[in-house]
């Protein structure tokens, strides 16, 4: 018995009132620390971690390989002073608390580190990492810049060469069946998430957003196979649950790879329900499937390139950006959006200028924040989502 | 009253300006003949971008890097948003017009004039967009913004994606996205390829490029025979803002040879006395005249390469279409000044510093760490390793090349001083 089976053992009592379930405690505890007990029964059992650095990576590809992809976080990390030396004023505070914790060793249960050319914080945290911190393996993927045809061509290309890669560093061998098999099992996870989803679409879910983000970031840091089974469960669990009775203002989130449960906390603890997103750690990460059919390196490059909900780091996809918050709008009856980003982060800060003017014409209630990585300014994001979330509530809302 | 179309008040504006300047140059007691012919051209192609939008002509928006070769063989006339705002910032408001935009306070200056510009209507409409997805993530961001703009919402756009990598395989897709743009612009511009056009236009940017090549190797001189950042601005402009291949740019570089030579044979410097030189490790700022002039005057310090002077560009084989595109996809994702040293890893820009400091025997690098240049600043620990094993003190600043007023000169002119004291080049 591994020692992640005591999750699923001590959670088949639990009937009712999804707050207080232990499986979702312990998702909550995966989410908020860097390292959890499935992630260690694994390492003991000399299994492989894969460091994920931002989306566009192609886990399957790992999961296929017999190791475990894991999206990289700086949870709790208390400052950025080992950063200092190689990052500026000017980049994000995401890379720099992620370096810090990775030069104060935290994170030196990876075996390897991968990333693509997501942003210029990115590849260059990914140029110093390489320098400064001793990860075995480290490999870099370029990522198309937007979207068509040859694009998927060349990403595949990429792919060949990461597979290829991790193949010679571990001594392995990626087959075709495995990769098959891990993209099965990685669409099980979605289809899932895709479920909790769907219970938040109702009136009186009784399912907050801190708890979709928690549950959605654990599934990024434990193997699949047992996070399908808790998930199972917990899905099971939410339906007996308790409704919500309360009238809560319904929210969407839209932003990065927001994984600040503390954020949604905020929004929640002052009469917001997160009922939506369109989030790196949530609606992108789950809403479409990757193609079993065919080759499977293929179909992986068409995913992240083509078919996965686009962020702005891929040009030309704000009108399917913007398509596709209406529809979430709609589907799950949202009735203002909050947007979310990190200071120097240029993607986004522009984005929320285009947000702003679609939402606008279309009567939406919208507010744009930022703040660091780890919250700082947790007194002004209060007055402005409290102010926010009142006037909707009395239908007053002002374009801010 | 008719309404004007937007950018022409403008452009009227910026035409009579340079107009001046040139009466200017002209009415002086030794008028230049190097900024007299510069800016004769600027006042072509300004005069052509007038042309084309008040008779309705294809009218192009683009930006460096985006194989300007290609739209000269097309006979497509292009402009760049930002170019002529910030040419002629010290006249207008801009900048505090921009402040009004709702644009993130830590962007890069360049990227709020760009977004502002549009959303104001101070630029031409243009016919169609190619959008430059490289060096930085703002260049992404800001032709999205400009797609959600009212003014642009309809304009048509094809985006150039520029790999990661330098090698052969990347400038064969480079190519490929270049002969994607050539079927788009035949479609939306209504303007036929022309190789033969193409190869005499490479060949005559070749020209060019040698000879920006053979004045960068006169700078290397001590004394450098000529101050810092003004051949570095106007070979920018002359290879990408203005028709590619024109010859009056060649001209204008042949000039800067002979001038340099001059100099150098009367054994001239710039200055009297140089006794510091410097790499500007960044694109020239907008507000680099006054901090030149102090730091001539006050040092006897002169830039003697930055990043948009140096541009190592290697000869164009123009013997088939195909090495004619892979050529020019090269030179654009490799060569053009910033992408060339901020799109891929660090590797080039270690690469550049180290040439440089060798080559022009710099005596200390001043790395500006423009706010817009994210990847760059995220560079800094290189940079302290390279200059320490180059043996030449590292001054890293944090300025915004486009806005004066991120980092007052008067700021600027203390952490320097503080510097060249710190390590005795005073």
């Amino acid at each position: 018995m591994n020692e992640f089976s005591y999750f699923i053992n001590t959670n088949s009592n639990l009937k009712k009132k999804m707050c207080n379930s232990k499986l979702l405690k312990e998702f909550k505890e995966i989410a908020n620390n860097l390292i959890n007990p499935a992630l260690q029964s694994w390492k003991n059992q000399n299994g492989k971690v894969i460091g994920c650095m931002y989306p566009f990576i192609p886990e399957e590809i790992i999961s296929a390989a017999g190791m475990l992809p894991y999206r990289m976080k700086a949870t709790n990390s208390s400052g950025t002073e080992l950063s200092e030396s190689c990052f500026s004023q000017i980049n994000c505070t995401y890379v720099r608390h992620l370096f810090d914790l990775g030069m104060r060793g935290e994170l030196k249960f990876l075996d390897g580190v991968v990333t693509v050319n997501y942003c210029d914080h990115i590849r260059r945290l990914f140029d110093n990492w390489k320098s400064k911190i001793n990860t075995p393996y480290m490999h870099f993927l370029s990522f198309p810049k937007k979207r068509g045809e040859e694009q998927i061509e060349a990403y595949r290309k990429e792919l060949v060469k990461f597979k290829i890669s991790l193949e010679k560093f571990f001594n392995t061998n990626i087959t075709e069946k495995q990769l098959r098999s891990a993209i099965q099992c990685h669409n099980k996870t979605r289809q899932l998430l895709r479920k909790l989803y769907e219970l938040r679409k109702s009136k009186n879910s009784s399912i907050t957003g801190a708890e979709t983000l928690a549950i959605v970031m654990a599934g990024t840091v434990i193997p699949k196979e047992i996070y399908n089974s808790l998930l199972n469960q917990l899905l099971k669990d939410y339906n007996q649950a308790e409704k919500n009775t309360k009238n809560l203002v319904r929210i969407m989130l839209v932003g990065g790879e927001i994984d600040n449960l503390k954020l949604i906390d905020i929004i929640e603890n002052l009469g917001g329900l997160v009922v939506a997103d369109y989030l790196g750690y949530g609606f992108r990460y789950i809403w479409k499937d990757v193609d079993e059919e065919g080759d499977s390196l293929t179909a992986l490059a068409r995913y992240q390139v083509m078919e996965r909900p686009a962020d702005p780091r891929i040009f030309g996809t704000s009108v399917e950006r913007n398509d596709y918050i209406k529809k979430i709008i709609g589907q799950f009856s949202v009735e203002g959006i909050i947007s979310f980003r990190l200071p120097q982060c240029d993607l986004w800060g522009l984005d929320q200028i285009n947000l702003s003017r679609y939402l606008k014409k279309n009567k939406i209630p919208y507010l744009a924040l930022e703040d660091e990585y780890i919250l700082k300014s947790i007194g002004q994001l209060k007055t402005r989502i409290q102010a926010f979330i009142e006037s909707i509530r009395e239908g007053k809302y002002v374009k801010n | 009253m008719l309404k004007i179309k937007p950018g022409l008040q403008r452009f009227y504006e910026y035409r009579d300006r340079v107009k001046n300047f040139i009466t200017q140059i002209e009415q002086s007691p030794e008028p230049n003949p190097i900024l007299l012919r510069f800016y004769s051209l600027v006042l072509e192609n300004d005069e052509k971008t007038i042309d084309c939008i008040e008779n309705n002509k294809p009218l192009l928006s683009s930006w460096y890097g985006n194989a300007p070769e290609i739209y000269a063989a097309m006979d497509i006339h292009a402009f760049n948003v930002v170019d002529n705002i910030l040419a002629h910032q010290p006249f207008y408001n801009d900048l505090e017009g921009m402040d009004k935009c709702a644009i993130p306070m830590d962007m890069c200056g360049l990227i709020k004039l760009g977004v502002y510009a549009v959303e104001v209507g101070i630029v031409p409409t243009p016919t169609a967009m190619i959008a430059m997805l490289q060096p930085c993530d703002a260049q992404i961001a800001i032709h999205e913004v400009w797609k959600n703009t009212d003014n642009w919402f309809n304009v048509p756009t094809f985006a150039l994606d520029a790999p990661y990598g330098n090698s052969e395989e990347d400038y064969i897709y480079f190519a490929g996205e270049l002969k994607r743009m050539i079927a788009f612009l035949e479609d939306h511009v209504n303007r036929k390829m022309d190789y033969d056009r193409l190869r005499k236009i490479i060949e005559e940017t070749n020209r060019q490029y040698e000879a920006w090549a053979e004045y960068n190797e006169l700078r290397r001189s001590i004394p450098c025979p000529h101050g810092s950042f003004l051949a570095s601005k106007i070979g920018w402009i002359i290879t990408q803002h203005i028709t590619a291949g024109h010859p009056g740019a060649t001209e204008i570089f042949k000039l800067l040879v002979s001038d340099a030579e001059d100099r150098l044979k009367a054994k001239k410097g710039w200055i009297k006395k140089e006794k510091i030189r410097i790499l500007w490790a960044d694109l020239v700022p907008t507000w680099d005249i006054p901090l030149a002039d102090w730091l001539e005057k006050e040092y006897g310090a002169i830039v003697v390469m930055d990043f948009q002077g140096y541009t190592p560009y290697s000869y164009i084989d123009t013997s088939t279409e195909e090495s004619m595109l892979v050529g020019i996809a090269k030179r654009n994702l490799s060569e053009v000044p910033m992408i060339r040293q901020a799109r891929g890893t660090i590797d080039i820009m270690i690469e550049d510093i180290t040439r440089i400091v060798k080559d022009y025997k710099c005596d200390c690098v001043i790395f500006p760490g423009h706010v817009g240049h994210k990847d760059q600043s995220a560079s800094i620990s290189f940079l302290k390793e390279l200059c320490r094993d180059l043996g030449v003190p590292l001054l890293a600043l944090t300025v915004d090349n486009f806005d004066p007023r991120y980092t007052p000169i008067d700021v600027l002119k203390r952490q320097i001083s503080e510097f060249f004291d710190a390590h005795g080049l005073r």
